[in-house]
């Protein structure tokens, strides 16, 4: 289970970066299919992210991670 | 040009009708596009504006989450949102997403999807993993499925204009159905054919296959009123007997017969390499390929240059009646190629009626040649091309025309190709095949765009014309052929399977293998197992001399090169002498317990040696081979194959059919050689293959032939076990 603290800062940057309100950006929802990431937006998001929380994500296996709340652990287990 | 009725096609279709819920991938009326962007030049995004600028005649719904419209279209979170039913989805979301979307469109009662997205089989486990649930998926809802990783489908029909796939323009309506497993190949197709203004009825890029496979879509293509030619490029065939079938029905067999051609990519002979056998060696997936086409009924070509010359011709003109062509040029090394190239293809250059000379002679200059091939000078103009192609279609004696057009100086290209034209429309119901080679490119190019718009067929040049009609002349050899059924002889079926099942896998002993054969009715000769020097001496005197002596012994595959034969012993004598030689160099070999004994036969009286053989190819199944046999089998590679169980026609063409058959129907006066028994011999191994699945190879090598009349006998066997 993410901490709450990396969920919130995740869900601002998703929110940021896809031109969403954060109200509306739940953990169970999928960036593409859920929240229109394109492509080339899901590889803004990993810099994102990259960039709010001071890690390097392995590209490849950041891409494979389908949900907001998904992003959060992955990200937890690095910091 | 007023006159002339373009974009006609040559033949009455019957009308289209649903096949197997496909009608809901080629023609909906409302279509969700699941994963829309708005970023030109991608996929998700093209694919979209695909469909809107190819004017689909039906409602498009995009599904993009958090997006109000893409391309001026409202759009939808999800599909469930949709308030309207929806015939057809085509999936652009990323491969890993592609499973949510498509659950929704079942929950939203869809027909069918065309999944472009990649990211499944082609991407190993995971992706093959999720290939199996999306399949599950639509199988349970009984939803159809085009891809995943696909181009996607084309529908030119003005009444559904779907191009749904991400190609960059709409191909313009034709007869000519294509499918391809390759999603790139059918970009460059489509341009391509665009370049030559060869239209499509439909166009499908098959993918994955995860559902739909190119037997389904045959199936489509062949109810297809818009369809009258199939085009395929496949790289592996699954389903194979069935694709056979199916291909064998719709080239030939039902009321309206459609050619269908193919390319069949990747051609390697890998997967014969590790066979032990003359017949598995033979049998690289190439010809077992050929053979398949060969007995469908398809067309195999070779480049999709050849595939299109040929699609142009099967779709625009009427098939040839015959063989006989009629060339007309203007130039003499032209025509001089061309001849060259009919008279190779297997066409013939008929003489013309005297009718016809004289009309020619009457209306082209003394120097002109009013011959076949009929050259009328490098200056001549569009009424003398008139006169002669006139004067040729209205002769007897000739199935179909060729005209050449070099361009000089004095050459109207244009009018000459509009006057071919005119010509083709006062002979439209005279069941000739007419098409031009202007050579060149630049000065016959406007000519070219007149003959195309006209659908006669142009090849840039003449020996692709001839390549084309030769194609055409033996498509109307299929569907005029002998139809013949499979023989089934009677046969001692209980004996061989009694003797295959208490063999272990690997080879059957001679004796047993000889079993095998003698309980399907080959002409094998009597023989005894001998295990003692006086067995043999004792049967060589009842069987009769001379006699042969073979090795026994299971581990010895090769039984000359370990001096394992022994032939021609006159006596009792030489029989006793070769026994104990052959037995001491024996037991150097193997050890005394692997020696089974020593057969000994007659010699068989000499003839024509054939190899007969049998392999199992992993999509068809067994294979039949024959071809001219002894030592020298592999050296000339003269063999021919077919997949069992193959008819009686197939069974003299095989015969009839090799390179070297002059060899067997007798050189310089020799006698001609048994084929009906060679015949007989091939239908009872089908029969025999097609018995026993667990037969994996089987040589016989060689079938010795005698004189007509005088039958065949088997000289030596091996047949391998595997279950």
């Amino acid at each position: 289970m993410a901490n709450k603290d990396v969920l919130d800062r995740v869900i601002k940057v998703t929110a940021r970066v896809l031109n969403l309100d954060p109200g509306e950006i739940r953990p169970e929802h999928s960036f593409s299919f859920d929240l229109g990431a394109e492509s080339v937006q899901s590889v803004e998001l990993i810099a994102a992210f990259e960039e709010e929380f001071g890690i390097e994500m392995d590209e490849d296996a950041a891409l494979a991670v389908e949900r907001v709340g998904a992003a959060a652990d992955f990200i937890g287990k690095q910091l | 040009m007023a006159t002339l009725s373009p974009n006609v096609p040559t033949q009455t279709l019957p009308r289209q009708v649903s096949a197997n819920g496909m009608d809901a991938i080629f023609s909906p009326q409302s279509i969700a596009v699941l994963g829309v962007t708005n970023t030109a030049g991608t996929v998700p995004h093209d694919i979209f504006v695909n469909l809107l600028s190819g004017r689909f005649n039906g409602v498009v719904y995009p599904v993009a989450p958090r997006k109000k419209h893409i391309a001026g279209v409202r759009a939808y979170d999800y599909v469930l949102d949709i308030p309207d039913p929806i015939d057809l989805a085509i999936l652009v979301f990323p491969g890993n997403v592609c499973e949510l979307a498509l659950q929704q469109c079942v929950e939203k009662g869809i027909r069918a999807a065309i999944i472009i997205s990649a990211g499944f089989r082609e991407v190993g486990p995971a992706g093959a993993a999720r290939e199996q649930r999306i399949r599950a998926m639509a199988a349970e809802a009984g939803m159809r499925l085009i891809g995943p990783n696909c181009l996607g489908v084309i529908n030119t029909d003005p009444a559904v204009r779907l191009n749904a796939s991400f190609a960059r323009a709409m191909p313009a309506p034709g007869h000519i159905g294509f499918l391809s497993q390759s999603g790139a190949l059918c970009t460059a197709v489509l341009d391509y054919a665009a370049g030559k203004n060869i239209g499509f009825s439909k166009f499908v890029s098959l993918g994955n296959k995860a559902d739909v496979s190119e037997i389904d879509l045959l199936r489509y293509l062949a109810d297809d009123a818009e369809t009258s030619v199939i085009l395929m490029y496949l790289e592996e065939m699954s389903r194979g007997y069935e694709l056979m079938e199916v291909a064998h029905r719709i080239s030939g067999e039902n009321d309206h017969p459609k050619p269908i051609l193919a390319i069949k990519g990747g051609r390697t002979a890998a997967g014969a390499a590790a066979a032990q056998s003359h017949t598995g060696a033979l049998a690289s997936s190439d010809v077992v390929c050929d053979a398949v086409m060969r007995q469908s009924g398809i067309i195999r070509c070779n480049s999709i240059e050849e595939m299109f010359n040929t699609a142009q011709l099967l779709a625009y003109q009427p098939l040839p009646r015959g063989p006989r062509l009629a060339i007309i040029t203007n130039a003499g090394g032209p025509g001089v190629m061309a001849t060259d190239a009919a008279v190779d293809r297997g066409l013939q250059l008929p003489s013309f009626s005297e009718d016809t000379t004289r009309k020619l002679a009457a209306a082209l200059p003394a120097a002109a040649n009013i011959k076949n091939p009929v050259d009328v000078i490098g200056d001549a103009r569009d009424d003398r091309y008139v006169a002669a192609l006139q004067a040729v279609l209205d002769d007897d004696n000739v199935d179909m025309a060729l005209v050449i057009l070099t361009p000089q100086s004095m050459t109207n290209i244009n009018a000459i190709a509009e006057a071919v034209c005119r010509v083709r429309g006062q002979f439209a119901d005279a069941g000739k095949t007419l098409v031009c080679s202007f050579m060149g490119a630049k000065d016959v190019a406007a000519g070219i765009r007149i003959l195309q718009e006209y659908r006669i067929p142009h090849y840039l040049l003449p020996e692709w014309a001839v390549d084309a009609l030769r194609d055409g002349v033996r498509y109307r050899r299929w569907l005029e052929r002998e139809r013949t059924g499979v023989k089934r002889f009677p046969v001692d079926q209980a004996r061989a399977a009694a003797v295959i099942a208490e063999a272990a896998d690997g080879y059957l002993t001679e004796p047993q293998a000889l079993a095998v054969l003698d309980a399907y009715g080959f002409p094998v000769v009597e023989h005894t197992l001998a295990t003692s020097v006086d067995e043999a001496v004792a049967a060589a005197r009842r069987l009769g001399f001379p006699v042969v002596l073979r090795v026994v012994a299971p581990k010895i595959i090769h039984k000359f090169d370990v001096k394992g034969v022994v032939l021609n012993l006159q006596n009792a004598d030489e029989v006793r002498s070769a026994y104990a030689t052959m037995r001491a160099n024996l037991l150097e070999h193997v050890a005394p317990e692997d020696l089974l004994g020593i057969l000994v036969r007659p010699m068989i009286p000499a003839g024509k040696e054939v190899i007969l053989g049998v392999s199992r190819d992993p999509v068809f199944g067994h294979v039949l081979m024959f071809g001219l046999g002894g030592i020298y089998v592999e050296a000339f590679k003269d063999v021919t194959f077919r997949v069992i169980p193959i008819r009686e026609a197939a069974a003299r063409n095989m015969v009839r059919g090799l390179r070297l058959s002059s060899v067997l129907q007798g050189l310089r006066g020799e006698k001609p050689s048994d084929l009906d028994a060679i015949e007989q011999a091939l239908k009872r191994l089908s029969q025999l293959a097609a018995d026993f699945p667990a037969i994996a190879e089987l040589d016989i090598n060689p079938l010795i032939v005698h004189p007509a009349g005088e039958g065949c006998h088997v000289a030596d066997v091996r047949i391998r076990v595997q279950r």
